[in-house]
Protein backbone atom coordinates (compact mmCIF):
# COMPACT_ATOMS: atom_id res chain seq x y z
CA UNK A 1 0.00 0.00 0.00
CA UNK A 2 1.36 3.45 -0.85
CA UNK A 3 2.35 5.75 1.98
CA UNK A 4 -0.80 7.82 1.90
CA UNK A 5 -3.08 4.82 1.34
CA UNK A 6 -4.82 5.26 4.65
CA UNK A 7 -6.01 8.72 3.84
CA UNK A 8 -7.43 8.07 0.44
CA UNK A 9 -4.45 8.47 -1.87
CA UNK A 10 -4.45 5.00 -3.27
CA UNK A 11 -3.73 5.90 -6.86
CA UNK A 12 -0.29 5.83 -8.50
CA UNK A 13 1.30 9.25 -8.96
CA UNK A 14 0.47 9.55 -12.66
CA UNK A 15 -3.20 8.97 -11.96
CA UNK A 16 -3.18 11.66 -9.27
CA UNK A 17 -1.64 14.08 -11.74
CA UNK A 18 -4.04 13.11 -14.50
CA UNK A 19 -7.16 13.51 -12.40
CA UNK A 20 -5.92 16.76 -10.88
CA UNK A 21 -5.50 18.20 -14.37
CA UNK A 22 -8.81 16.75 -15.57
CA UNK A 23 -10.83 18.08 -12.63
CA UNK A 24 -9.22 21.49 -12.85
CA UNK A 25 -9.74 21.77 -16.60
CA UNK A 26 -13.36 20.66 -16.52
CA UNK A 27 -14.40 22.86 -13.61
CA UNK A 28 -12.30 25.83 -14.62
CA UNK A 29 -14.02 25.81 -17.99
CA UNK A 30 -17.27 26.30 -16.13
CA UNK A 31 -16.06 29.82 -15.28
CA UNK A 32 -16.45 31.39 -18.76
CA UNK A 33 -19.69 29.44 -19.15
CA UNK A 34 -20.97 30.85 -15.87
CA UNK A 35 -19.88 34.30 -16.99
CA UNK A 36 -21.78 33.91 -20.24
CA UNK A 37 -24.83 32.46 -18.47
CA UNK A 38 -24.73 35.38 -16.07
CA UNK A 39 -24.84 37.94 -18.85
CA UNK A 40 -27.32 36.13 -21.07
CA UNK A 41 -29.74 35.23 -18.28
CA UNK A 42 -29.50 38.64 -16.64
CA UNK A 43 -30.45 40.05 -20.01
CA UNK A 44 -33.47 37.78 -20.26
CA UNK A 45 -34.54 38.53 -16.69
CA UNK A 46 -34.43 42.23 -17.51
CA UNK A 47 -36.29 41.90 -20.79
CA UNK A 48 -33.34 42.43 -23.09
CA UNK A 49 -31.19 40.15 -25.19
CA UNK A 50 -27.85 40.23 -23.40
CA UNK A 51 -24.72 39.88 -25.58
CA UNK A 52 -25.55 38.87 -29.15
CA UNK A 53 -22.68 40.05 -31.32
CA UNK A 54 -19.72 37.73 -30.71
CA UNK A 55 -20.26 34.27 -32.12
CA UNK A 56 -23.64 32.58 -32.57
CA UNK A 57 -26.14 34.08 -30.08
CA UNK A 58 -23.22 35.87 -28.41
CA UNK A 59 -21.85 32.54 -27.23
CA UNK A 60 -18.23 33.66 -27.52
CA UNK A 61 -18.73 36.84 -25.49
CA UNK A 62 -16.96 35.44 -22.41
CA UNK A 63 -13.97 34.35 -24.48
CA UNK A 64 -13.79 37.80 -26.06
CA UNK A 65 -13.98 39.47 -22.62
CA UNK A 66 -11.20 37.32 -21.23
CA UNK A 67 -9.08 37.77 -24.33
CA UNK A 68 -9.48 41.53 -24.12
CA UNK A 69 -8.47 41.59 -20.44
CA UNK A 70 -5.44 39.38 -20.94
CA UNK A 71 -4.03 41.55 -23.73
CA UNK A 72 -4.39 44.78 -21.81
CA UNK A 73 -1.47 46.51 -20.16
CA UNK A 74 -0.34 44.98 -16.86
CA UNK A 75 -0.68 48.13 -14.83
CA UNK A 76 0.64 48.63 -11.29
CA UNK A 77 -0.18 51.96 -9.60
CA UNK A 78 2.84 53.98 -8.59
CA UNK A 79 1.94 54.38 -4.92
CA UNK A 80 0.87 50.79 -4.38
CA UNK A 81 2.77 48.17 -2.45
CA UNK A 82 4.07 46.54 -5.59
CA UNK A 83 4.63 42.93 -4.74
CA UNK A 84 1.55 42.65 -2.51
CA UNK A 85 -0.45 44.17 -5.35
CA UNK A 86 0.85 41.45 -7.65
CA UNK A 87 0.46 38.59 -5.17
CA UNK A 88 -3.13 39.38 -4.08
CA UNK A 89 -4.97 38.10 -7.21
CA UNK A 90 -2.79 35.00 -7.17
CA UNK A 91 -3.91 34.21 -3.61
CA UNK A 92 -7.55 34.68 -4.61
CA UNK A 93 -7.16 32.39 -7.58
CA UNK A 94 -5.19 29.66 -5.80
CA UNK A 95 -7.53 29.44 -2.83
CA UNK A 96 -10.58 29.35 -5.08
CA UNK A 97 -9.11 26.52 -7.12
CA UNK A 98 -7.76 24.59 -4.12
CA UNK A 99 -11.21 23.77 -2.79
CA UNK A 100 -11.90 21.84 -5.99
CA UNK A 101 -9.61 19.11 -4.69
CA UNK A 102 -12.15 17.75 -2.22
CA UNK A 103 -15.27 17.83 -4.39
CA UNK A 104 -16.30 14.24 -5.16
CA UNK A 105 -17.60 13.66 -8.69
CA UNK A 106 -18.07 9.93 -8.25
CA UNK A 107 -17.12 7.03 -6.03
CA UNK A 108 -14.04 4.89 -6.58
CA UNK A 109 -14.14 3.62 -10.17
CA UNK A 110 -12.03 1.33 -12.30
CA UNK A 111 -10.10 3.19 -15.02
CA UNK A 112 -8.10 0.74 -17.18
CA UNK A 113 -7.54 -1.49 -14.18
CA UNK A 114 -6.50 1.32 -11.85
CA UNK A 115 -8.78 1.98 -8.94
CA UNK A 116 -9.40 5.71 -8.89
CA UNK A 117 -11.56 7.93 -6.75
CA UNK A 118 -13.09 10.59 -8.95
CA UNK A 119 -12.07 13.39 -6.60
CA UNK A 120 -8.76 15.12 -5.90
CA UNK A 121 -8.30 13.95 -2.34
CA UNK A 122 -10.55 12.65 0.39
CA UNK A 123 -8.92 13.88 3.60
CA UNK A 124 -10.42 13.04 6.96
CA UNK A 125 -10.90 16.74 7.65
CA UNK A 126 -13.11 16.96 4.55
CA UNK A 127 -15.13 20.12 4.64
CA UNK A 128 -12.68 21.81 7.03
CA UNK A 129 -10.27 21.82 4.09
CA UNK A 130 -12.66 24.11 2.25
CA UNK A 131 -13.02 26.37 5.27
CA UNK A 132 -9.26 26.57 5.70
CA UNK A 133 -8.82 27.83 2.15
CA UNK A 134 -11.80 30.09 2.61
CA UNK A 135 -9.94 31.62 5.53
CA UNK A 136 -6.85 32.22 3.42
CA UNK A 137 -8.94 33.57 0.52
CA UNK A 138 -9.67 36.57 2.69
CA UNK A 139 -6.04 37.68 2.35
CA UNK A 140 -6.43 37.89 -1.41
CA UNK A 141 -9.19 40.49 -1.10
CA UNK A 142 -7.64 42.23 1.87
CA UNK A 143 -4.15 42.57 0.42
CA UNK A 144 -5.59 43.60 -2.93
CA UNK A 145 -7.52 46.41 -1.29
CA UNK A 146 -4.81 47.51 1.09
CA UNK A 147 -1.89 47.41 -1.30
CA UNK A 148 -3.73 49.52 -3.91
CA UNK A 149 -3.33 52.51 -1.61
CA UNK A 150 -6.74 53.87 -2.53
CA UNK A 151 -9.62 54.72 -0.22
CA UNK A 152 -12.24 52.94 -2.32
CA UNK A 153 -10.20 49.76 -2.54
CA UNK A 154 -9.42 49.86 1.15
CA UNK A 155 -13.02 50.40 2.23
CA UNK A 156 -14.13 47.65 -0.13
CA UNK A 157 -11.66 45.19 1.30
CA UNK A 158 -12.58 46.15 4.86
CA UNK A 159 -16.22 45.49 4.10
CA UNK A 160 -15.41 42.17 2.56
CA UNK A 161 -13.28 41.27 5.58
CA UNK A 162 -16.10 41.95 8.01
CA UNK A 163 -18.59 40.20 5.77
CA UNK A 164 -16.51 37.08 5.24
CA UNK A 165 -15.76 36.69 8.95
CA UNK A 166 -19.38 37.17 9.96
CA UNK A 167 -20.82 34.71 7.51
CA UNK A 168 -18.06 32.13 7.80
CA UNK A 169 -19.16 31.46 11.38
CA UNK A 170 -22.79 30.93 10.42
CA UNK A 171 -21.73 28.78 7.48
CA UNK A 172 -19.50 26.63 9.65
CA UNK A 173 -22.22 26.14 12.25
CA UNK A 174 -24.87 25.35 9.64
CA UNK A 175 -23.20 22.14 8.49
CA UNK A 176 -22.62 20.78 12.00
CA UNK A 177 -26.05 19.18 11.77
CA UNK A 178 -25.01 17.34 8.62
CA UNK A 179 -21.76 16.23 10.19
CA UNK A 180 -23.58 14.88 13.23
CA UNK A 181 -26.08 12.94 11.13
CA UNK A 182 -23.44 11.47 8.85
CA UNK A 183 -20.76 11.05 11.48
CA UNK A 184 -17.95 12.13 9.18
CA UNK A 185 -16.43 15.30 7.80
CA UNK A 186 -15.40 13.70 4.52
CA UNK A 187 -17.47 14.83 1.53
CA UNK A 188 -17.27 11.36 -0.01
CA UNK A 189 -18.76 9.86 3.16
CA UNK A 190 -21.47 12.51 3.19
CA UNK A 191 -22.51 11.69 -0.38
CA UNK A 192 -22.37 7.93 0.26
CA UNK A 193 -24.57 8.38 3.32
CA UNK A 194 -27.08 10.32 1.25
CA UNK A 195 -27.01 7.59 -1.38
CA UNK A 196 -27.96 5.01 1.26
CA UNK A 197 -30.48 7.09 3.18
CA UNK A 198 -31.92 10.33 1.83
CA UNK A 199 -30.75 13.69 0.59
CA UNK A 200 -29.90 15.98 3.46
CA UNK A 201 -31.65 19.16 2.38
CA UNK A 202 -34.90 17.69 3.77
CA UNK A 203 -33.98 16.84 7.35
CA UNK A 204 -31.41 19.65 7.46
CA UNK A 205 -33.62 22.23 5.79
CA UNK A 206 -32.70 25.08 8.14
CA UNK A 207 -29.02 24.20 7.90
CA UNK A 208 -29.31 24.15 4.13
CA UNK A 209 -30.97 27.57 4.01
CA UNK A 210 -28.29 29.09 6.26
CA UNK A 211 -25.54 27.49 4.20
CA UNK A 212 -27.15 28.83 1.05
CA UNK A 213 -27.44 32.39 2.32
CA UNK A 214 -23.95 32.34 3.82
CA UNK A 215 -22.68 30.92 0.54
CA UNK A 216 -24.07 33.95 -1.28
CA UNK A 217 -22.31 36.21 1.21
CA UNK A 218 -19.04 34.30 1.04
CA UNK A 219 -18.86 34.59 -2.73
CA UNK A 220 -19.73 38.31 -2.66
CA UNK A 221 -22.64 37.72 -5.00
CA UNK A 222 -25.71 39.95 -4.98
CA UNK A 223 -27.60 40.68 -2.76
CA UNK A 224 -24.46 40.55 -0.60
CA UNK A 225 -22.10 42.23 -3.07
CA UNK A 226 -21.24 45.08 -0.71
CA UNK A 227 -17.48 44.76 -1.11
CA UNK A 228 -17.82 45.87 -4.70
CA UNK A 229 -20.95 48.02 -4.55
CA UNK A 230 -20.44 50.10 -7.68
CA UNK A 231 -22.58 53.00 -6.57
CA UNK A 232 -20.64 53.49 -3.35
CA UNK A 233 -17.16 52.12 -3.86
CA UNK A 234 -16.47 52.27 -7.61
CA UNK A 235 -15.32 48.66 -7.79
CA UNK A 236 -14.46 47.63 -4.26
CA UNK A 237 -11.17 45.94 -3.55
CA UNK A 238 -10.24 45.66 -7.23
CA UNK A 239 -10.84 49.30 -8.15
CA UNK A 240 -7.18 49.83 -9.02
CA UNK A 241 -6.79 46.57 -10.90
CA UNK A 242 -6.86 46.16 -14.64
CA UNK A 243 -5.98 43.68 -17.32
CA UNK A 244 -4.92 40.19 -16.37
CA UNK A 245 -4.90 40.82 -12.63
CA UNK A 246 -8.46 42.09 -12.72
CA UNK A 247 -9.34 39.04 -14.80
CA UNK A 248 -7.82 36.85 -12.07
CA UNK A 249 -9.98 38.47 -9.37
CA UNK A 250 -13.02 38.23 -11.58
CA UNK A 251 -12.40 34.61 -12.48
CA UNK A 252 -11.76 33.78 -8.82
CA UNK A 253 -15.14 35.23 -7.96
CA UNK A 254 -16.92 33.11 -10.54
CA UNK A 255 -14.83 30.08 -9.62
CA UNK A 256 -15.93 30.61 -6.01
CA UNK A 257 -19.52 30.62 -7.18
CA UNK A 258 -18.93 27.35 -9.04
CA UNK A 259 -17.21 25.80 -6.03
CA UNK A 260 -19.94 26.87 -3.61
CA UNK A 261 -22.55 25.45 -6.00
CA UNK A 262 -20.61 22.18 -5.99
CA UNK A 263 -20.57 22.25 -2.18
CA UNK A 264 -24.35 22.81 -2.06
CA UNK A 265 -24.71 19.85 -4.41
CA UNK A 266 -22.46 17.47 -2.51
CA UNK A 267 -23.43 18.33 1.05
CA UNK A 268 -27.17 18.78 0.73
CA UNK A 269 -28.36 17.55 -2.67
CA UNK A 270 -26.96 14.05 -2.81
CA UNK A 271 -23.84 14.72 -4.87
CA UNK A 272 -23.65 12.16 -7.66
CA UNK A 273 -26.76 10.30 -6.47
CA UNK A 274 -29.88 10.07 -8.61
CA UNK A 275 -32.83 8.87 -6.52
CA UNK A 276 -34.71 5.73 -7.54
CA UNK A 277 -32.15 4.85 -10.18
CA UNK A 278 -29.03 2.73 -9.97
CA UNK A 279 -27.04 5.01 -12.23
CA UNK A 280 -23.90 3.85 -14.07
CA UNK A 281 -20.61 5.34 -12.91
CA UNK A 282 -19.83 7.33 -16.03
CA UNK A 283 -22.97 9.42 -15.65
CA UNK A 284 -22.24 10.49 -12.08
CA UNK A 285 -19.85 13.39 -12.83
CA UNK A 286 -22.43 14.71 -15.31
CA UNK A 287 -25.11 14.51 -12.62
CA UNK A 288 -22.92 16.52 -10.25
CA UNK A 289 -22.29 19.16 -12.91
CA UNK A 290 -25.98 19.36 -13.82
CA UNK A 291 -26.97 19.90 -10.19
CA UNK A 292 -24.24 22.51 -9.96
CA UNK A 293 -25.77 24.37 -12.90
CA UNK A 294 -29.12 24.45 -11.14
CA UNK A 295 -27.49 26.36 -8.32
CA UNK A 296 -25.58 28.65 -10.65
CA UNK A 297 -28.89 29.47 -12.31
CA UNK A 298 -30.27 30.19 -8.85
CA UNK A 299 -27.35 32.51 -8.11
CA UNK A 300 -28.08 34.47 -11.29
CA UNK A 301 -31.81 34.48 -10.64
CA UNK A 302 -31.29 35.96 -7.18
CA UNK A 303 -28.91 38.54 -8.62
CA UNK A 304 -31.58 39.64 -11.06
CA UNK A 305 -34.28 39.72 -8.39
CA UNK A 306 -33.05 41.14 -5.10
CA UNK A 307 -31.61 44.59 -4.39
CA UNK A 308 -28.40 44.97 -2.42
CA UNK A 309 -28.62 44.97 1.38
CA UNK A 310 -27.54 47.96 3.40
CA UNK A 311 -24.34 47.42 5.38
CA UNK A 312 -25.96 47.42 8.84
CA UNK A 313 -28.72 45.12 7.58
CA UNK A 314 -26.07 42.74 6.33
CA UNK A 315 -24.26 42.69 9.65
CA UNK A 316 -27.32 42.35 11.86
CA UNK A 317 -28.73 39.66 9.58
CA UNK A 318 -25.53 37.65 9.86
CA UNK A 319 -25.00 38.00 13.58
CA UNK A 320 -28.52 38.31 14.97
CA UNK A 321 -30.46 35.94 12.75
CA UNK A 322 -28.23 33.46 10.95
CA UNK A 323 -25.82 32.75 13.81
CA UNK A 324 -28.46 32.01 16.52
CA UNK A 325 -30.48 30.04 14.00
CA UNK A 326 -27.46 27.95 13.04
CA UNK A 327 -26.66 27.33 16.71
CA UNK A 328 -30.25 26.30 17.36
CA UNK A 329 -30.16 24.00 14.34
CA UNK A 330 -27.01 22.30 15.63
CA UNK A 331 -28.56 21.93 19.09
CA UNK A 332 -31.87 20.48 17.87
CA UNK A 333 -30.06 18.11 15.50
CA UNK A 334 -27.79 16.95 18.34
CA UNK A 335 -30.79 16.16 20.55
CA UNK A 336 -32.63 14.40 17.72
CA UNK A 337 -29.60 12.36 16.71
CA UNK A 338 -29.22 11.10 20.29
CA UNK A 339 -32.95 10.47 20.79
CA UNK A 340 -33.53 8.69 17.48
CA UNK A 341 -30.46 6.48 17.79
CA UNK B 1 9.65 13.89 -0.68
CA UNK B 2 8.63 14.41 2.93
CA UNK B 3 12.13 15.74 3.71
CA UNK B 4 11.84 18.39 1.01
CA UNK B 5 8.52 19.53 2.39
CA UNK B 6 9.84 19.47 5.93
CA UNK B 7 12.72 21.79 5.15
CA UNK B 8 10.47 24.01 3.06
CA UNK B 9 7.99 24.31 5.92
CA UNK B 10 10.68 24.68 8.58
CA UNK B 11 12.48 27.43 6.70
CA UNK B 12 9.18 29.15 6.03
CA UNK B 13 8.13 28.94 9.67
CA UNK B 14 11.43 30.29 10.96
CA UNK B 15 11.53 32.98 8.30
CA UNK B 16 8.00 34.04 9.16
CA UNK B 17 8.76 34.16 12.86
CA UNK B 18 11.92 36.19 12.26
CA UNK B 19 10.01 38.53 9.96
CA UNK B 20 7.34 39.08 12.61
CA UNK B 21 9.94 40.36 15.03
CA UNK B 22 12.24 42.20 12.65
CA UNK B 23 9.99 43.93 10.14
CA UNK B 24 9.45 47.61 10.93
CA UNK B 25 6.10 48.01 9.24
CA UNK B 26 3.34 46.62 11.45
CA UNK B 27 1.32 45.43 8.45
CA UNK B 28 4.19 43.38 7.05
CA UNK B 29 4.91 42.09 10.52
CA UNK B 30 1.37 40.75 10.79
CA UNK B 31 1.64 39.23 7.32
CA UNK B 32 4.88 37.53 8.34
CA UNK B 33 3.04 36.04 11.31
CA UNK B 34 0.34 34.73 8.97
CA UNK B 35 2.99 33.07 6.79
CA UNK B 36 4.54 31.59 9.90
CA UNK B 37 1.20 30.11 10.99
CA UNK B 38 0.50 28.64 7.56
CA UNK B 39 3.92 26.97 7.42
CA UNK B 40 3.34 25.64 10.95
CA UNK B 41 0.13 24.06 9.65
CA UNK B 42 2.24 22.45 6.92
CA UNK B 43 4.50 20.97 9.60
CA UNK B 44 1.44 19.61 11.39
CA UNK B 45 0.32 18.02 8.12
CA UNK B 46 3.71 16.35 7.78
CA UNK B 47 3.16 14.92 11.26
CA UNK B 48 -0.19 13.64 9.97
CA UNK B 49 -2.13 15.81 12.39
CA UNK B 50 -4.67 16.83 9.76
CA UNK B 51 -7.23 18.20 12.14
CA UNK B 52 -4.70 20.29 14.04
CA UNK B 53 -3.41 21.68 10.75
CA UNK B 54 -6.92 22.61 9.60
CA UNK B 55 -7.77 24.14 12.96
CA UNK B 56 -4.53 26.09 12.89
CA UNK B 57 -5.34 27.63 9.52
CA UNK B 58 -9.04 28.23 10.20
CA UNK B 59 -8.71 29.63 13.71
CA UNK B 60 -5.38 31.45 13.62
CA UNK B 61 -4.72 32.40 10.00
CA UNK B 62 -8.40 32.64 9.07
CA UNK B 63 -9.91 34.37 12.10
CA UNK B 64 -7.49 35.72 14.69
CA UNK B 65 -4.97 37.14 12.25
CA UNK B 66 -7.76 38.57 10.13
CA UNK B 67 -8.66 40.79 13.07
CA UNK B 68 -5.00 41.80 13.43
CA UNK B 69 -4.88 42.73 9.76
CA UNK B 70 -8.15 44.58 10.20
CA UNK B 71 -6.84 46.66 13.10
CA UNK B 72 -3.44 47.38 11.58
CA UNK B 73 -5.10 48.21 8.29
CA UNK B 74 -7.34 50.78 9.94
CA UNK B 75 -4.83 52.25 12.35
CA UNK B 76 -2.17 52.33 9.67
CA UNK B 77 1.15 50.65 10.18
CA UNK B 78 3.02 52.63 7.56
CA UNK B 79 3.51 55.99 9.22
CA UNK B 80 3.41 54.85 12.81
CA UNK B 81 6.01 52.12 12.43
CA UNK B 82 7.04 50.05 15.38
CA UNK B 83 9.81 52.23 16.79
CA UNK B 84 9.50 51.87 20.54
CA UNK B 85 11.74 53.00 23.34
CA UNK B 86 15.29 51.90 22.97
CA UNK B 87 18.46 52.20 25.02
CA UNK B 88 21.47 50.29 26.28
CA UNK B 89 19.68 48.92 29.36
CA UNK B 90 16.80 47.55 27.28
CA UNK B 91 19.23 46.00 24.84
CA UNK B 92 21.11 44.18 27.59
CA UNK B 93 17.88 42.94 29.16
CA UNK B 94 16.53 41.69 25.84
CA UNK B 95 19.73 39.76 25.14
CA UNK B 96 19.57 38.32 28.67
CA UNK B 97 15.99 37.16 28.19
CA UNK B 98 16.86 35.60 24.85
CA UNK B 99 19.74 33.74 26.49
CA UNK B 100 17.52 32.48 29.32
CA UNK B 101 14.94 31.26 26.82
CA UNK B 102 17.62 29.55 24.76
CA UNK B 103 19.07 27.79 27.83
CA UNK B 104 15.60 26.68 28.91
CA UNK B 105 14.82 25.25 25.48
CA UNK B 106 18.23 23.60 25.29
CA UNK B 107 17.66 21.94 28.68
CA UNK B 108 14.26 20.70 27.58
CA UNK B 109 15.70 19.38 24.33
CA UNK B 110 18.78 17.70 25.77
CA UNK B 111 16.71 16.43 28.69
CA UNK B 112 15.01 14.02 26.34
CA UNK B 113 18.41 12.45 25.68
CA UNK B 114 17.81 12.90 21.95
CA UNK B 115 16.81 9.24 21.88
CA UNK B 116 14.62 9.62 18.83
CA UNK B 117 17.56 10.65 16.62
CA UNK B 118 18.58 7.10 15.76
CA UNK B 119 15.08 5.69 15.51
CA UNK B 120 12.40 5.93 12.85
CA UNK B 121 10.21 8.07 15.07
CA UNK B 122 6.80 7.20 16.41
CA UNK B 123 4.98 4.64 14.24
CA UNK B 124 1.98 5.81 12.27
CA UNK B 125 -1.31 4.34 13.42
CA UNK B 126 -4.12 4.55 10.84
CA UNK B 127 -6.73 6.98 12.05
CA UNK B 128 -4.22 9.05 14.00
CA UNK B 129 -5.01 12.75 13.95
CA UNK B 130 -8.46 12.26 12.46
CA UNK B 131 -11.27 14.47 13.76
CA UNK B 132 -13.19 11.50 15.16
CA UNK B 133 -10.19 10.33 17.19
CA UNK B 134 -9.55 13.82 18.53
CA UNK B 135 -13.22 14.28 19.39
CA UNK B 136 -13.17 11.02 21.31
CA UNK B 137 -10.14 12.13 23.32
CA UNK B 138 -11.76 15.48 24.05
CA UNK B 139 -14.86 13.82 25.48
CA UNK B 140 -13.05 11.13 27.48
CA UNK B 141 -9.47 11.69 28.66
CA UNK B 142 -9.34 15.46 28.37
CA UNK B 143 -12.92 16.34 29.18
CA UNK B 144 -12.10 18.61 32.13
CA UNK B 145 -9.35 20.50 30.32
CA UNK B 146 -11.63 20.88 27.29
CA UNK B 147 -14.55 22.21 29.31
CA UNK B 148 -12.35 24.54 31.36
CA UNK B 149 -10.84 25.96 28.18
CA UNK B 150 -14.26 26.54 26.66
CA UNK B 151 -15.43 28.19 29.90
CA UNK B 152 -12.40 30.47 29.77
CA UNK B 153 -13.23 31.48 26.21
CA UNK B 154 -16.85 32.08 27.18
CA UNK B 155 -15.76 34.35 30.02
CA UNK B 156 -13.49 36.23 27.64
CA UNK B 157 -16.28 36.64 25.10
CA UNK B 158 -18.75 37.90 27.71
CA UNK B 159 -16.09 40.25 29.05
CA UNK B 160 -15.45 41.64 25.58
CA UNK B 161 -19.16 42.26 25.06
CA UNK B 162 -19.47 44.03 28.41
CA UNK B 163 -16.39 46.18 27.84
CA UNK B 164 -17.53 47.19 24.37
CA UNK B 165 -21.23 47.65 25.11
CA UNK B 166 -22.94 50.96 24.59
CA UNK B 167 -23.30 52.60 27.95
CA UNK B 168 -26.50 54.52 28.56
CA UNK B 169 -26.02 58.20 29.25
CA UNK B 170 -22.73 58.41 27.46
CA UNK B 171 -24.13 58.43 23.93
CA UNK B 172 -22.82 61.15 21.70
CA UNK B 173 -25.64 63.70 21.21
CA UNK B 174 -24.46 64.25 17.65
CA UNK B 175 -25.09 60.61 16.90
CA UNK B 176 -28.25 60.15 14.84
CA UNK B 177 -29.71 56.86 13.79
CA UNK B 178 -30.70 56.65 10.15
CA UNK B 179 -34.15 55.33 11.03
CA UNK B 180 -34.87 58.20 13.38
CA UNK B 181 -33.58 60.69 10.87
CA UNK B 182 -35.84 59.40 8.14
CA UNK B 183 -38.88 59.83 10.42
CA UNK B 184 -38.19 63.50 11.01
CA UNK B 185 -40.67 66.06 9.80
CA UNK B 186 -38.27 67.80 7.45
CA UNK B 187 -37.82 64.52 5.66
CA UNK B 188 -41.34 63.13 5.61
CA UNK B 189 -43.20 66.41 5.27
CA UNK B 190 -40.54 68.29 3.39
CA UNK B 191 -41.09 70.06 0.18
CA UNK B 192 -41.19 67.00 -1.93
CA UNK B 193 -40.85 68.48 -5.34
CA UNK B 194 -41.75 66.44 -8.33
CA UNK B 195 -39.14 63.96 -9.34
CA UNK B 196 -37.51 63.60 -5.93
CA UNK B 197 -37.18 60.43 -3.91
CA UNK B 198 -39.44 61.80 -1.20
CA UNK B 199 -42.20 62.27 -3.67
CA UNK B 200 -41.73 58.71 -4.78
CA UNK B 201 -42.85 57.70 -1.28
CA UNK B 202 -39.37 56.75 -0.13
CA UNK B 203 -38.92 57.03 3.59
CA UNK B 204 -42.43 56.62 4.93
CA UNK B 205 -42.66 52.97 5.96
CA UNK B 206 -39.50 52.64 7.98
Amino acid sequence: MPVFGEIGYYEPWWMQLAKAVAIFLVVFNMVPLALLADRKLLGRFQNRYGPTRVGPFGALQAVADIGKLLFKQQFVPQDSRKWLFIVAPVISMVTAAATLAIIPFSDTVDIFGTKTGLYGVDPSIGILFAFAFGGIAFYGLMLGGWSSNSKYSFLGSMRSAAQLISYEIAQGLSIIGVIMMVGSLSLVDIVQWQEEHFWLFGPQFVGWLIFLVAGFAETNRPPFDLPEAEAELVGGYFTEYGGGRFAAFFAAEYLNMVVVSLLFTTIFWGGWDVPLWDQPNWIEPIVVLLKMWVFIFFFIWVRATLPRLRYDQLMSFGWKILLPLATLNALVTAVLVVVLD
Amino acid sequence: MAEVFFFLAAIGAIGGAAGTVMLRDAFYSVLALVTHLIFLAMLFLLLRAEFVAAAQVIVYAGAVMVLYVFVVGYVGGLEAGLAGRSGPALRVISVLFALVLFVELAIALIGTGLEALDSEGAPYVPGFGEPSRIGELFLTDYLVAFEVASLLLLVAAVGAVILARRRTGLADPREVSVTEFMKRDEVTKGEGETGTMIEAGGPRDI
